[in-house]
């Protein structure tokens, strides 16, 4: 770990300034720290600047008619002890109650959990300089690939991390970024990106932007929605495969049915689940969909479990909800 | 000598043995208040850092460390160059030998670096980030060699050598064949060919196991000062003081009594704590800077530098009567050792088919370098490999036999007078008294239902260590009992010992105040290892009790002015059988140690030969998920032979300890090397240990067949409860699902792949 300078900021309208990069000086966002912490430890990175957020007020669940809106700094902890949460966004409450371990849910943030870096050991490897380092070469490809990406991967085939991504996804959020320029307003859909897009950033957040605040709209009353993550260990684990789901049946016939996959391509992995709309959900045609939505998958080497693994989620979650 | 039989004392009536007293350690371990090697801090005292090989196998060119030495705060830095030379010499660690010259050129690479991690520079700086910092500024030129990574692309034609002139020892003559291979022994017993003959059955299987770690949970540390009078001291992490002197005074080049350990509390070891990695570092660094020097790992350093325990292939065949008698055995053990010499495949086959009588067995080893850390020993060393292999093949067995696990177990079981392939015959064992157990548990006789559930059974078997002990102790006016013992305490041994001490003496567990010694305080103790401190270290405290009791005697005949045979000595009340009014306790005979002669103190050191083997037998239930591959343990129980259970809670902890390190191997835990041999999984994150949340509560059951070598019967029991898990687990998945796995981790990628092959 190098040096570096640590601010903090109580006014918002500061950070840009803060976070604004120089040629041979480098500022990154702390807010829980836990990500952080780690890539600073394995010499991932070297910034000269940390900008602590956490005195920005952002620490907030902040329930209306309209939905709920979530302040970058509330902790995953906030998430899963807050009971219309639990009630109303269920998928989102799961996900964040499935993040390691308690210690770590009572510190890391949403907004860290939705920008942390990738797990790959490639990319965490020092020895490694990777595609995403600059580098020349996925080493995944011939690799030791096991936890890599199934879908969506190439050049670089990282798995996205995040947990509540995925049910975020699911349950239509949108996700408000601030940078020098002022607000902007992401729909999480389109929030993440793949190494197709940009090899560099998982998320469309610039380097001198920071994300302040995660707002999902009321479901339609009728909506259901869980998140199903399977992890290699029980305990304290990334997803080696996991699906958010969101579901609203009336009439015993699907009316709207969101599922999104975590940890099997670089970003969160939606499905087009049109198929099942206007269907009565029977476990066939779940199976049926799932088998649709990994058609296309290409795994590497040592990973095409993933693939199984990743229909059982998809089947196991719609089916949880029906 | 006496013979073994005499040893054992036979008591029924104990007062404090099999009682549960609160541990000696414990407050001080609850409140957070017993110190560990990294809480040392002492005046003026460097940090040191360590840089270490990027690379797997490559030759070392040049190092420059001008600007390291220039950097601000940096003190020193040194490389091999500032070891002494070492012959080609071999040093007994306790569990496990070194040779000298190896050990060198593991704590600072010479020419050559042979795993990733491997140490090559060591720095001494004000301040531990200032160290960090000079680490960036060393430049090492190597040239990158191919590296091999298992067992099969060591021993493959014309793989990369780590060692240039490395030959093959095969049945102790050298081969002078050049190889990775560097030793290959074999044991037999009868004629395996003839015996396979006999065989209505026979199962071959071949079985390949990952490398896993110990996974202690406090990292190596060091810290040393090398003082103006050429006294060096230690603190230090470690399972013996007294090796960690002995390595440390070599490699060094001084008088070992010029070397003093003070052994800290120690967070786990699991035989992965004997060989020394920062302490002659630290030292080194003392003496060039005059101050003292200390040294911490981080996690991925112990990862990638420390332990770990071989991944091995072993070919396992035995061949049965058609009534379900084991006519023959045989094995072929190949264990990886790492980026030097040496390894457990010797204990593996001394092991792998001693839970059964079997009158014609032949067993080959293999040791074979890797470019991976030095392995060390882990719980059992070599056993746990090997019985996955051979209790695997057994389950198949009695699968072709219809026959009961335990009841084809019992049927074959060793006992007292069995001969191991290895060559010695089996006195007293509990052996079968644990399998008649287990099928009489409440686990094994209840019915298990449900889809993809099943139930697996092993057996294991560990020969235990006896080695030296050294203990003293004072009487106190009071009464109570200072004990001064050399065995770090891993897993309760003070507790033990001062229980030991305080059964002899007829006093309570809570008069003897127990301490762990630094190497000038107490005679050589061997390491805390083999299972062997509560044994042996507590024959050392037996005897000090006798000691102490004898001069106890002596004072009392002096008081009463008696002869001493006229002094009796019952459950700490002396009485003089001439005047049965005269009685003192021993508390008040203490308060009189002044006017009759002054202090008692009691001595003994022992190096006892009546080692007991210990037992164990695990019941396994697992539930498949056919669609993730996960295997969830639903329920465990641990079947053990101690011998005596001196402070039971500690035995079933040490039995459940065993346990779950065990399940942790058969499920998740490996290291995964990228092709170009660096460790891919240097972190607990992606280093998958099972923790509490992953684990039912392990039943365990306690087998007390006295060991005739101890005089409270006492066998080891640290080491054997984490030989049977993978082999049972392995079994219950094949009773949950219908496929056999022959690869350890049984993680769900691998268990989902062999399902979709098996459909």
């Amino acid at each position: 770990m190098n040096a570096f300078e640590y601010v903090n900021p109580s006014n918002l309208q500061d950070v840009p300034q803060l976070l604004s990069q120089k040629r041979d000086r480098k500022s990154v966002v702390m807010a829980g720290g836990i990500d952080l912490l780690g890539e600073l430890k394995d010499n991932l990175i070297t910034p000269d600047r940390l900008v602590n957020i956490k005195a920005l007020d952002l620490r907030y669940i902040r329930h209306s008619k309209e939905g709920v809106r979530m302040g970058a700094t509330t902790t995953l902890s906030d998430l899963v002890s807050d009971e219309e949460i639990v009630k109303t966004y269920t998928a989102l409450a799961e996900a964040a109650e499935s993040v390691a371990s308690l210690q770590i849910r009572n510190v890391g943030t949403i907004g860290g959990n939705l920008c942390q870096r990738p797990r790959c050991w490639y990319f965490r490897g020092e020895e490694f300089h990777c595609l995403k380092k600059g580098g020349h070469k996925c080493f995944a490809v011939d690799g030791e690939n096991k936890y890599h990406a199934v879908m969506g991967g190439g050049p670089c085939h990282i798995v996205h991390p995040s947990d509540t991504a995925p049910a975020l996804i699911a349950l239509h959020a949108t996700i408000k970024i601030h940078g020098p320029n002022g607000e902007r307003t992401v729909p999480a859909a389109d929030f993440f990106l793949l190494p197709m897009e940009n090899l560099y950033q998982e998320t469309v957040v610039h380097s001198n932007e920071v994300v302040t605040e995660i707002f999902i709209p009321k479901p339609k009353a009728g909506t259901k929605s869980t998140y199903l993550k399977f992890k290699e260990k029980g305990s304290m684990d990334f997803a080696l495969a996991a699906a958010a789901v969101a579901l609203r049946v009336e009439g015993g016939v699907c009316k709207d049915v969101q599922v999104v996959l975590g940890g099997v391509a670089p970003k969160p992995w939606q499905a087009d689940a049109s198929a099942l709309v206007g269907q009565v959900v029977t476990e066939e045609r779940v199976v049926a969909f799932a088998n649709t939505v990994l058609k296309d998958a290409a795994p590497l080497r040592d990973n095409a479990f993933k693939v199984t693994l990743s229909k059982t989620m998809i089947k196991r979650g719609v089916l949880a909800l029906v | 000598m006496a013979t073994q039989e005499e040893d054992y004392l036979g008591i029924t009536d104990y007062k404090v043995i099999g009682t549960r007293p609160i541990r000696h350690d414990g407050v001080d371990k609850v409140t957070g208040r017993a110190k560990y090697g990294a809480d040392i801090d002492l005046a003026g005292m460097l940090h040191g850092k360590v840089l270490r090989s990027p690379h797997a196998h490559a030759r070392i060119k040049s190092i420059d460390i001008s600007k390291a030495e220039a950097h601000p705060g940096v003190r020193s830095v040194i490389t091999v160059k500032d070891l002494p030379l070492q012959e080609d010499q071999i040093k007994d660690l306790g569990e496990g030998a070194a040779n000298l010259m190896d050990l060198r050129c593991n704590v600072l690479a010479e020419g050559k670096v042979l795993y990733h991690g491997h140490a090559v520079v060591a720095v001494a700086a004000t301040d531990a980030n200032v160290a960090e910092e000079a680490l960036d500024l060393i430049d090492v030129e190597y040239e990158v060699l191919s590296p091999v990574l298992t067992v099969h692309d060591a021993t493959a034609e014309g793989a990369p050598l780590l060692f240039e002139n490395q030959t093959t020892k095969s049945l102790g003559e050298d081969t002078g064949k050049k190889s990775n291979v560097t030793t290959h022994f074999q044991h037999k017993l009868g004629d395996v060919e003839a015996g396979f003959e006999k065989a209505d059955i026979v199962v071959e299987r071949e079985f390949d196991t990952a490398t896993v770690h110990q996974g202690y949970i406090e990292p190596q540390n060091a810290t040393a000062l090398w003082n103006a009078d050429g006294q060096v001291t230690v603190w230090c992490s470690t399972q013996g003081a007294f090796t960690v002197r002995e390595q440390t005074a070599q490699l060094l080049d001084l008088p070992v009594s010029q070397v003093k350990v003070v052994p800290m509390e120690i967070g786990g070891g699991f035989g992965g704590k004997i060989r020394v990695y920062l302490e002659p570092l630290a030292a080194v660094l003392s003496k060039k800077t005059g101050r003292p020097v200390k040294m911490v790992m981080s996690r991925t350093e112990v990862l990638q530098a420390t332990g770990p325990t071989a991944g091995s292939y072993i070919k396992c065949k035995m061949g049965v009567t058609n009534e379900g008698k084991i006519v023959a055995a045989q094995a072929t053990l190949m264990y990886e050792s790492g980026g030097f010499p040496g390894n457990w495949a010797a204990p593996g086959s001394m092991c792998i088919f001693s839970p059964y009588n079997i009158a014609d067995v032949q067993i080959d080893g293999y040791e074979v370098l890797v470019n991976k850390p030095q392995t060390m020993a882990y719980r059992a060393p070599g056993a746990t490999n090997a019985a996955f292999a051979s209790e695997t093949v057994i389950d198949e067995i009695c699968e072709a036999l219809g026959a009961d696990p335990f009841e084809f177990r019992l049927q074959n079981t060793s006992k007292e007078g069995t001969r191991r392939a290895d060559g010695p015959t089996f006195p007293r064992i509990g052996n079968e008294e644990c399998l008649q157990l287990a099928r009489e548990t409440d686990h094994y006789k209840s019915k298990l239902e449900g889809k993809a559930r099943g139930r697996g059974v092993a057996s294991g078997f560990w020969f235990n260590a006896g080695l030296k002990s050294s203990a003293s102790a004072s009487v106190n006016a009071d009464g109570k009992i200072s004990l001064v013992e050399g065995s770090t305490d891993i897993g309760g041994s003070r507790a033990a010992l001062a229980m030991q001490l305080a059964e002899t003496l007829g006093l309570k567990s809570e008069d003897i105040k127990p301490q762990v010694a630094d190497t000038d305080s107490v005679g050589e103790t061997d390491v805390t290892g083999g299972s062997r401190t509560t044994f042996a270290t507590g024959w050392a405290v037996h005897k000090v009790g006798l000691d102490i009791k004898a001069q106890m005697i002596e004072r009392a005949a002096k008081l009463w002015e008696v002869a001493a045979e006229e002094v009796s000595y019952v459950d700490g009340v002396l009485t003089n059988s001439a005047d049965a009014s005269k009685q003192m306790t021993f508390a008040e005979l203490a308060g009189k140690l002044g006017e009759t002669g002054g202090p008692v103190m009691g001595r003994a050191t022992v190096q006892p030969p009546g080692v007991g083997g210990a037992f164990s037998t695990v019941i396994v239930d697992v539930e498949v998920d056919t669609e993730t591959g996960k295997v969830e343990i639903l329920r465990a129980s641990i079947i053990q032979d101690v011998g005596k259970a001196i402070h039971p809670s500690y035995v079933e902890g040490q039995m459940q300890g065993g346990v779950a390190q065990g399940i942790g191997w058969a499920l998740n835990e490996e290291y995964v090397y990228r092709e170009d041999g660096t460790l891919a999984n240097g972190s607990l994150l992606d280093y998958r240990m099972p923790t509490c949340l992953d684990l039912p509560m392990i039943e365990t059951h306690i087998v007390e067949v006295p060991n005739p070598g101890h005089p409270y019967g006492v066998r080891g029991v640290g080491e054997v409860p984490i030989v049977p898990p993978p082999a049972a687990v392995a079994n219950a998945i094949y009773d949950a699902i219908g496929v056999r796995l022959f690869d350890l981790p049984m993680s769900p990628g691998r268990v989902l792949e062999a399902l979709l092959k098996k459909d």
